[in-house]
Order: structure tokens, then C-alpha cells, then sequence
């Protein structure tokens, strides 16, 4: 078991970060925006924690400490917040394609920005971000627990006001603006909600990677991202995950094709959107599931949770 | 700035915005019939800057697989064929037009047919993407390709309309990219106004369903878009491949999302508005100071995120009716 983690330490560990991407790309999703900004977050994430490790904090020898990633974190959790905010308000009042390509334009603006400023190291980037572990598969520390924080979370949210509110603008925004739901505020929260997570992932990647620069953090891994939680399954928090673990170890898996395993990734996620239509994950599949478990439940519960959104009461 | 810089600013600003154009009238087109983005559409632009370079009899690198089929075939690391430069853009347009119809039946149709949510289209056009840029990567690896030195033939690769002292350049590259977009768009009006499928195609693009009631044959005609959409795309890829150079199999990535800006400046589905706005970026571009050169990338993206915000049913665009 610790021999397979040594190999695979560096895989799980990034397919467990790529479920909290993918999760960040969800939480606007279940208030029906499509946002494609989370991996501007994620750049600023980890530029945050790249400049702050590299240029501010000076622990001096010895494993970087892990409370200053931690603050590290709670500073990218801010400035995403705020910008998320900045940028949410006039960018939410557009629906559908129109906000992805607004979020598109604003990752795109950032990462020019990150090029172009030499506190960030331009082309290059920055290199040599301390490590407060000996191996990269230790960040398993650092990524489970915010995973599973954020699925906890997440699963609460569906069963509180707020994420009704969320469901409710999802299936009609005008009848849940009548129901006294505000759409603007709701929609900025549940951005706000993403962009504070991916941002703070950035900085769990900053560390793990080792070095940051305008690659991370583009046009295709929005892409990815959505892949991850269409093909997942986009209306319980689980897809998400599953798709975001599922499709970070696919190219793995495929190693062995050499040149052609992203020939075949690529055909996988077009075959993967053509016939999990509604995800791997759906709400009646959990539902099945639950039912499963327990025969004493009667059958319309399954019924009534196809209907409704998120898992059965 | 002088006014030499002007007219050559103009100049420049012009060719480049007359290929955002033909890219963008490609992107818009899919719009305005499936009322979806179609993300492949960057990727067929650069098969067929490579098709192109294929057809004019041009060598592929050693790290490209072709490279050692065409060895063991032909002899040489090229085809056997040396099309002039304007027949292979056209052939090279074609093919892609072809590979734009297979796109069709591979990401879209099948998604169509089931009824599925269209934001999945975008997933499975990025997946087919992908596959393109990859099987691009695999065929003729990954460097940087430049097109022959004179593809056009005996004529200088350009002329200069000023004084010796004050050059004002003009380049054959910029005098075909202005000759080719005219005639697309004197083509492109023809088509859409003046004929039955053109007709057909409006009919579609206003209401998919009525159309069909009315015996128009709706899968035939969006794949007839598909392919209409990928021949310009394939043509401005050439263009640029030619102008600039092949940067490798990636670089129809940065088309794709500054295509993006330009079909939204036009208004999303609106074919003059597409031409306008190509026209509108290539200036806008070009008139960046040299001192914020770095930041020019960036103009296509602030354009686009300020006509969302202000004006999101592009510059000719009417405001839509929200229909409750």
C-alpha cells in the first residue's frame, strides 16, 4: 500500500484537487450559472501563495510551516472573494453562453495581466516555492480535507434557505424572483462561494507544483473543469466530484498509448457527453442507491427525488 | 505617430481584421442555426492551415509521423503534389468543410438527436478538439511551420507605395487576404439572399421546427452550415499559416477565443455583424501603442467582457425581448 502510494501519490493527490475544482465550477451551477472563471481564481490562488512563500514570509530553514499556508489560503480566500464580488455584479446580470464568455474574457484578461507583471516573473514565472512536506503525495494533507470539507459543505447548502434559493433560480429565475428570492444577491453568493475555492486550491497547487506561471490556470482547463461536472453528473455534489477523480486519472490510465492518449481522452469526453447525458451521477442513481440500503423506504421517495433536485430527503 | 504610421496601422488593422472576419462569419454562422458555440472551431481552423501546407508540397519535420509514411511512399517527406498557392487555400477550405461535416456528425448530431442539454455540446466539441489537436501533433509533431518563401509564385512579397524614405509597405499576403475577403462576402450575400438553400438556411436559423414542417430537410441543411462554417474557418486558418506562419498544433487556440469577442461585438448570429467586428478588432489591435504592445493580446478579451456587460446584443444587435 505505501509502495503504491510512493507511485501514485502525485496522481491522487492532483485527481483530489481536481474534484475541488470541479466542485468550484458547481457551486454557481446550482444557482443555473454557467461560469467558466474558476481557473482565474486558481492562477490568483496560486500566484498569492507563490509570491507570498517565495517573497514575504522568511520562516527560515526547516519544512515551510504549514499555518502560513494556511494563512496563505485565508488570503486567497479573501481577494478571490472580493474580486468574485467586483466582477460578479455586472457580469451576473447575463444568462447562459453570455456569462461563460464574460468568465472566459476575465480568465483570459487575467492571465495576460500575469504575463505582463514582473513581480509575478513574467513568461517564466515563479520558481522555488518552499514545501512544507518531503513528498508531493503528502498534500493528500492538505487536498482530502479541504475536499471533503467542501462536499460536507456543499451537502449542508442543499439543505439550507440559501441553497433552495439556489435550486429555485436554477429552474425559473423570474418565479423565484416573484417567490421574494433576490436573484442578483443569490447568484453573487454562489459565484463568490466557487471563486473562494478555487482560490483556495491555487494555493494548495502553488505548493504542490513547485512553481506557478500564466500556464496554470487557462481556456482549457475551464474546459476541463466542465467536462468534469457534466460528465459527472451536474446536480448533486457527488458528480462533480466522481467526474473531476474519473477523467484527472483517464489519461493515467491510458498511458500505455503513448502518443495516442490524448487522441483518445478527447474522444472519450465527446463519447462521455453523448451518452451520460445527465451525468454518471444522477440523483436517481443516489436515490436507487439509498433505497438499496434501505427496503423498509417506500418506493415513490425515488420517485419524488427524480423529480425534485439533489438526493431524497 | 506620423501620419506614414496611420495608413500603415489602417493597413495592417484591415488584413488582420479581414481574417477575424472570415473566421468569425464561420463561428457565427453555427450560431445562428443551433444557437450554440461550437469550441471545434478553432481547431478546424488550424487542420486546414495544415492541409494547405500539404497541398503546396511542403516538407513535414522529422518528428511528425507523416514524415516517415511520406518517405517510405513518395520518397520524399512531402506529397507528390504542388498545388499553386490560391488552388490548395481553396482545396485546403474545402477539406476542412469536410472535417467540419464530420464534426457535425460526430459532436453535434448525436447530442441533437437525443434532445440533451446544448451546454453539452460545448464539452463534446471541446473533447473533438482535442482529439484534432492531438491527431495534428501525432501526424506532423509539434514545431513551428513556415510556408515556403515564395508561395505565390514570381511575384515580390511586397511592394512599397511610399518614398524610400517614408516606406509604406504593402505585402501580396495583405493584397490576397483583402482579394479573398471580398469574395466571400460578395459570395456569402449571394448565397444567403439570393438562393433556395440560402432561403432554407434562414428559415432554419429563425425557427428549426416550422422549417421542418415546412418540408425543409433541417439535418441536411446544418450539416450544409458545418460545412459552409469550417471552409471559411479552414480559409482564414490558411491565411494566417501563410502570413505569419504555422505556430504549431495549438495555435488556433488564441483565434477561437478572440473569435469569441468578435461574433459577441457583432451580435451572437449575426453574419454583417461578424464582419464588422473582425474589421473593428484587426484596427483596434493595431492602433495599440508599441509601449503597451505586451497588452495587445488582451484588447479581444476587454472588448469582449465590456460588450457583454454593456451592450450584449453586440453593435447591431437589437435588444432582445425577455419573454416570461
Amino acid at each position: 500500500m505505501a509502495e503504491f502510494y510512493t507511485t501514485y501519490g502525485f496522481l491522487i493527490t492532483s485527481m483530489v484537487l481536481a474534484a475541488a475544482m470541479a466542485l468550484s465550477l458547481y457551486l454557481p451551477l446550482m444557482a443555473g450559472q454557467l461560469s467558466l472563471a474558476s481557473p482565474g481564481f486558481y492562477a490568483i490562488g496560486g500566484y498569492i501563495a507563490a509570491v507570498l512563500s517565495t517573497q514575504v514570509f522568511h520562516p527560515g530553514p526547516g519544512p515551510y510551516p504549514l499555518y502560513l499556508v494556511l494563512i496563505e489560503m485565508l488570503v486567497a480566500a479573501l481577494v478571490s472573494a472580493a474580486l468574485a464580488v467586483l466582477v460578479g455584479v455586472p457580469a451576473l446580470r447575463l444568462r447562459g453562453i453570455y456569462l461563460a464568455l464574460a468568465t472566459i474574457a476575465f480568465v483570459e484578461i487575467l492571465r495576460i495581466l500575469s504575463l505582463n507583471l514582473p513581480i509575478l516573473g513574467g513568461a517564466v514565472g515563479i520558481f522555488g516555492i518552499p514545501q512544507p512536506f518531503n513528498t508531493q503525495g503528502e498534500y493528500i494533507w492538505l487536498g482530502l480535507p479541504l475536499l471533503l470539507i467542501a462536499m460536507v459543505f456543499i451537502y449542508r447548502l442543499e439543505r439550507t434557505r440559501m441553497g433552495r434559493a439556489f435550486y429555485a433560480i436554477r429552474e425559473d429565475e423570474t418565479a423565484a424572483d416573484a417567490m421574494g428570492i433576490n436573484p442578483t444577491a443569490t447568484k453573487v453568493i454562489a459565484f463568490t462561494m466557487g471563486a473562494v475555492l478555487a482560490g483556495v486550491v491555487g494555493v494548495i497547487a502553488a505548493h504542490f507544483l513547485n512553481t506557478w506561471n500564466a500556464r496554470q490556470g487557462t481556456f482549457d482547463s475551464s474546459i476541463n473543469y466542465l467536462a468534469y461536472v457534466l460528465i459527472g453528473g451536474s446536480w448533486t455534489v457527488f458528480g462533480p466530484v466522481v467526474g473531476g477523480l474519473l477523467l484527472t486519472a483517464l489519461p493515467e490510465i491510458l498511458r500505455g498509448l503513448a502518443s495516442f492518449r490524448f487522441i483518445l481522452f478527447g474522444i472519450l469526453i465527446a463519447v462521455g457527453a453523448i451518452f451520460f447525458p445527465q451525468g454518471i451521477i444522477t440523483p436517481e442513481l443516489l436515490s436507487r442507491f439509498r433505497r438499496g440500503r434501505q427496503p423498509g423506504r417506500p418506493a415513490s421517495g425515488g420517485q419524488q427525488a427524480s423529480q425534485t433536485h439533489g438526493p431524497a430527503k | 505617430m506620423t501620419l506614414i504610421n496611420v495608413w500603415q496601422n489602417i493597413l495592417n488593422g484591415l488584413a488582420v481584421g479581414s481574417v477575424y472576419a472570415i473566421f468569425a462569419v464561420g463561428y457565427t454562422l453555427i450560431f445562428s442555426i443551433l444557437r450554440i458555440i461550437n469550441f471545434a472551431h478553432g481547431a478546424v481552423f488550424t487542420v486546414s492551415a495544415y492541409f494547405t501546407y500539404l497541398l503546396t508540397g511542403s516538407a513535414i519535420n522529422t518528428n511528425g509521423t507523416l514524415h516517415k509514411l511520406f518517405t517510405d511512399g513518395f520518397g520524399a517527406p512531402a506529397l507528390p503534389i504542388k498545388l499553386p498557392f490560391v488552388i490548395a487555400l481553396l482545396v485546403g477550405g474545402l477539406l476542412a468543410g469536410l472535417v467540419g461535416m464530420l464534426l457535425d456528425r460526430i459532436a453535434f448530431r448525436p447530442l441533437r438527436q437525443r434532445g440533451a442539454d446544448p451546454l453539452l455540446t460545448l464539452v463534446s466539441s471541446l473533447g473533438v478538439a482535442v482529439a484534432m489537436v492531438n491527431l495534428i501533433q501525432y501526424f506532423f509533431g509539434a514545431e513551428i511551420y513556415s510556408y515556403p518563401a515564395n508561395p505565390f509564385g514570381n511575384i515580390p512579397a511586397a511592394v512599397n507605395f511610399g518614398t524610400a524614405d517614408t516606406p509604406v509597405p504593402v505585402r501580396t499576403i495583405q493584397v490576397i487576404i483583402f482579394f479573398v475577403a471580398i469574395v466571400i462576402v460578395i459570395f456569402l450575400t449571394w448565397l444567403i439572399n439570393s438562393t433556395k438553400l440560402g432561403k432554407a438556411l434562414r428559415a432554419v436559423s429563425e425557427d428549426a421546427v416550422t422549417a421542418s414542417l415546412l418540408g425543409i430537410n433541417t439535418d441536411r441543411i446544418i450539416m450544409f452550415t458545418f460545412f459552409l462554417s469550417a471552409f471559411l474557418g479552414g480559409i482564414s486558418g490558411t491565411l494566417v499559416g501563410v502570413s505569419v506562419g504555422v505556430a504549431g498544433p495549438y495555435f488556433g487556440i488564441t483565434y477561437g477565443l478572440k473569435g469569441l469577442a468578435v461574433i459577441v461585438l457583432g451580435g451572437l448570429g449575426d453574419i454583417p455583424g461578424a464582419i464588422i467586428g473582425g474589421i473593428v478588432l484587426g484596427l483596434a489591435e493595431a492602433f495599440v501603442p508599441p509601449q503597451f504592445v505586451a497588452f495587445k493580446e488582451a484588447v479581444a478579451f476587454l472588448i469582449l467582457f465590456l460588450v457583454l456587460v454593456i451592450r450584449p446584443q453586440g453593435i447591431l444587435g437589437r435588444a432582445a425581448v425577455v419573454k416570461v
